[in-house]
Formats: C-alpha cells, sequence, structure tokens
C-alpha cells in the first residue's frame, strides 16, 4: 500500500540515509526501531514529506512519485490520506481538544460540520478523552495531549498512520496510556509505522521490525522471526543490550 | 498665574482639543491601519520565503528603518509634486506614517510569527492544511497575542509621532497649539496644554491596552482549569 524505494537524505553533507527500501501493507503494524541518530525518524519525515528526500521513489495509493520532484499539490494529496503522530504531540494551542481534531475534517476536507462533530466524538470516545473535549492542549497532560494527537490523525480514516516516537517526550507513567491506545488500534486493523524505543510494544504489537543502523535498514522481518532469531550481528547485539536494560529496569 | 493666561487656556483647550478628535485621532488609526496591513503583508513574504518579495521586504524595511520619518514626510509631501504626483497634506500624512510604521510593525510580525514552534505548522500540514491555511487558521492566531503588545506600544509612538504632521500643514492637535502661541505669546502655556492633551490620548491608549491584552491572554493560553468552567461540547 505504501511503498519507499532508495531512500537518500544528507543533512549538510553527511547522508543520514543511504538509501532504504520499505514497504507496508494494509493492516501491518511495523516497528522501526535502531539506535538513536540511525536515521529513523528522518525516514518517517521523508516519507511524509517534512523533509525532502535528496532521491527515492514513492508508491501510495497506485500513484508512482519521485520524491526529490515531487509537486506540493500530490504532497498534499498524499498527506491527506496519512496520519501522522509527533513526539512533541504539537496539538494546536490555540484550539481546545475539540477543534483540533475537527480542524482536518471541517477545514482541510470540508466535511460537513454535523458530520465531522459525530467522527470527532467517536474518535475523542476512542482514546478516552471524549470529557477533555473543550480543554485546551495547555490544561491537559502530556499523556493526553498525545491521545488527543492520535484521535486528530485517525479522525479522517487515513490509510496509514506514522507515529515518531510517540511517548519519548512522556513521563514514564504516562506511557501506558499512549501505548494502550497504540494497541487498540493495532487490533482494530490500523495500519502503522511506529518509530520507537518501547521493546515491549515492538515486540507485543507489531507485525514486523525494522531495524536501522547509520541510514541503513539492516534487518527486517516479522516480529517473531526478529526478536528469537534475528540474521544479523549488529541486531543480535541490539537485542541483547535491549533486553539487559529491560533486566536493570525490573 | 494671571486671568489673562487662565484664560487663554480655557479658551484654548476646546479648540485644541478638537483638531485632536478630528484629525490627530483619525490620522493615527488610518496610517495605523495602513501600516498593520503593510507590515503584515511584508512579514508574510519573508516567512513564506518568496525569494524576489523576500528580498523586496529586506530592502524596504532597510529603507524605512534607516530614513528619518520627517524627511519621509517631505519627499512624499513637497518631493512628489515635482515628478507629478500631488497629494493633499491629510492623504500624505497617512502614507508617511503608514510606510514608516508598516516597516517596524513587519519586524514585530516576523519575531511573533517564528517565535510559533515549528511543529505547529508540521503538525497543520500534516491533517492535509495548505500553507495559507495554515497561517490563517494556526500560527497567525497564535503569533498575534505575541505581537500585540508591541503593535500598540507602535500605536502610542505613532500616535505622538503625528504631531510631525503640522510640519507638512496639516492642521492637527500640534498646529493648532502652534497657531494659538503664536497669535497669544503664551508658547510655554499651550505647548504645555498640547502636551496634556496628548497625554490623555496616550493614558487612554495604554489603559486600553491592558484591558485588551488581559482578553487576548486568556483567550489563547487559558490558565489550568479554566475549561473545566465551560459547557462540554458547546
Amino acid at each position: 500500500m505504501l511503498e519507499i524505494r532508495d531512500i537518500h537524505k544528507s543533512f549538510s553533507g553527511e547522508e543520514v540515509l543511504k538509501g532504504i527500501d520499505f514497504k507496508v501493507d494494509k493492516g501491518e503494524v511495523i516497528a522501526v526501531i535502531g539506535p538513536s541518530g540511525s536515521g529513523k525518524t528522518t525516514l518517517l519525515r521523508c516519507i511524509s514529506f517534512l523533509e525532502k528526500a535528496d532521491k527515492g521513489t514513492i508508491i501510495f495509493d497506485g500513484y508512482t512519485h519521485e520524491m526529490g520532484t515531487i509537486s506540493n499539490r500530490d504532497i498534499k494529496k498524499i498527506r491527506m490520506r496519512m496520519g501522522y503522530v509527533f513526539q512533541n504531540f504539537n496539538l494546536f494551542s490555540n484550539m481546545t481538544v475539540f477543534e483540533n481534531v475537527m480542524e482536518g475534517l471541517t477545514t482541510a476536507r470540508g466535511i460537513e460540520r454535523n458530520t465531522a462533530r459525530s467522527k470527532t466524538i467517536d474518535v475523542l470516545e476512542k482514546v478516552g478523552m471524549i470529557d477533555k473535549a473543550e480543554y485546551y492542549p495547555g490544561e491537559i497532560s502530556g499523556g493526553q495531549q498525545q491521545r488527543v494527537a492520535i484521535a486528530r490523525a485517525i479522525a479522517p480514516d487515513p490509510d496509514v498512520i506514522l507515529f515518531d516516537e510517540p511517548t519519548s517526550a512522556l513521563d514514564p507513567e504516562l506511557t501506558g496510556e499512549v501505548l494502550d491506545v497504540m494497541k487498540r488500534l493495532a487490533k482494530e486493523g490500523t495500519t502503522m509505522v511506529v518509530v520507537t524505543h518501547e521493546m515491549g510494544f515492538a515486540m507485543d504489537v507489531a507485525s514486523r521490525i525494522t531495524f536501522m543502523e547509520n541510514g541503513m535498514v539492516v534487518e527486517e522481518g516479522t516480529s517473531r522471526e526478529f526478536f528469537s532469531s534475528p540474521k544479523e550481528d549488529r541486531s543480535r547485539q541490539f537485542i541483547r543490550r535491549i533486553m539487559r536494560e529491560c533486566e536493570y529496569t525490573i | 498665574m494671571s486671568e489673562r493666561l487662565i484664560g487663554i487656556l480655557t479658551d484654548s483647550f476646546v479648540k485644541i482639543l478638537i483638531p485632536g478628535i478630528k484629525v490627530t485621532i483619525p490620522l493615527t488609526m488610518l496610517s495605523f491601519a495602513f501600516s498593520f496591513v503593510l507590515g503584515l503583508a511584508l512579514a508574510l513574504v519573508q516567512v513564506a520565503d518568496i525569494k524576489v518579495l523576500r528580498q523586496f521586504a529586506r530592502f524596504y524595511i532597510w529603507v524605512f528603518r534607516g530614513t528619518p520619518l520627517i524627511v519621509q514626510l517631505f519627499i512624499i509631501f513637497f518631493g512628489l509634486p515635482s515628478i507629478g504626483i500631488t497629494l493633499d497634506a491629510f492623504p500624505s500624512a497617512v502614507i508617511a506614517f503608514g510606510m514608516n510604521l508598516g516597516a517596524y510593525n513587519a519586524e514585530v510580525f516576523r519575531s511573533s510569527i517564528q517565535a510559533i514552534p515549528q511543529g505547529q505548522m508540521e503538525a497543520a500540514f500534516m491533517i492535509g492544511l495548505s500553507y495559507p491555511t495554515t497561517m490563517r487558521r494556526i500560527i497567525l492566531p497564535q503569533s498575534f497575542p505575541i505581537a500585540f503588545p508591541s503593535l500598540f506600544n507602535n500605536l502610542i509612538s505613532l500616535l505622538k509621532d503625528t504631531s510631525l504632521a503640522s510640519s507638512i500643514t496639516v492642521i492637527e492637535l500640534f498646529t493648532t497649539a502652534q497657531q494659538i502661541a503664536a497669535r497669544t505669546y503664551e508658547p510655554f502655556a499651550l505647548y504645555c496644554e498640547a502636551a496634556v492633551i496628548y497625554l490623555f490620548f496616550s493614558t487612554f491608549l495604554t489603559w486600553l491596552q491592558s484591558f485588551l491584552e488581559a482578553k487576548l491572554v486568556w483567550k489563547s493560553k487559558p490558565v489550568t482549569d479554566a475549561g473545566k468552567n465551560r459547557a462540554i461540547l458547546g
């Protein structure tokens, strides 16, 4: 459904994505993991055109586009069918929770107000935030803000939702409520790409794992394969280190 | 104080106040409205990074901030007729003040727009808003409360600067004070009187500023738990 081929991206001469191929099928949950600076977030930002890739091809919804030369119109068309959840939530601080979710439906997509309202109520109920509908983002906790941000992303029924480290900016005790919402979405068959450091989530929820390092995909496979019998040395090392960290926290 | 002087002062108070209300205030409001629109436009082309327009905006701001206001007034009122453009004194003043303050307001708007975290714009793009809609719905509503105090500060400066219009024959508050001072030979008393009237006006604006600011702050950054008092789902 979404496919990326040979994507390259450099920041001031330093190549952070060195030719990555990436593919998501409908209903899949892909966890993109790897050490800091491996290019995970940059990959997500290039897929959503928040960064312009130097080179690469995107195949989405049956259309093929060159990422270096794609027009703004095509970018907007792709974004209309994509949800994005940011590390720092980025809720619109001049709008209430309810308005934050409504905006993408009414202003961006021209959906009639009453339809948009009932959709907004639906998704806010789904993330358990309907009680705070009239609050401003500054009045609710980080975990609550992120749940609203998820509601905002899913409200237009996008084909795929990209999550950029959705729990990294949260206090440890608030990550649970966000991960729970994401698990529920995964169960319902939402197509998701999740850049994450939460290995528990990657193991339990993700159907496939993409392990990145130094701007390249080191290993790619189903979640079970990856964690039980990784093929690459580097993956094995990474998993061993992560598992050791888990022991520390227990 | 002699009875004659008291008579002159009470007599002239209304005579100065009337052109103050009829000319100084409209001149201030019109010039400010012009500078507001112009400043916003100059700021928007800069942050949108439209290359040619951005360079034009930088050039414009460089020129208008770098030259004295009175010189700009003289160029428009006394200078332009020699190249065939003749304007009345009042519109000349509106144009000069508006163009001058536009350069300052452009910087106020630009910095207030740039103060909004980049993530707000990215989030707007990702829910499918276009650049202009993002500006209108997300960025400007958030940057306006930031710009507001500086804009109002510029408005108060403008109110006082309109006295310079007396130098291009606009009959406003200060011109009237000058005329009466010349007639009565009481410059000290009359210029003090003019100062007091300006002070009335600017005091009112200062009060208006704190009144409006209190409202703006509440709307843009509600205090914790304010939402509780609002009805759920309207």
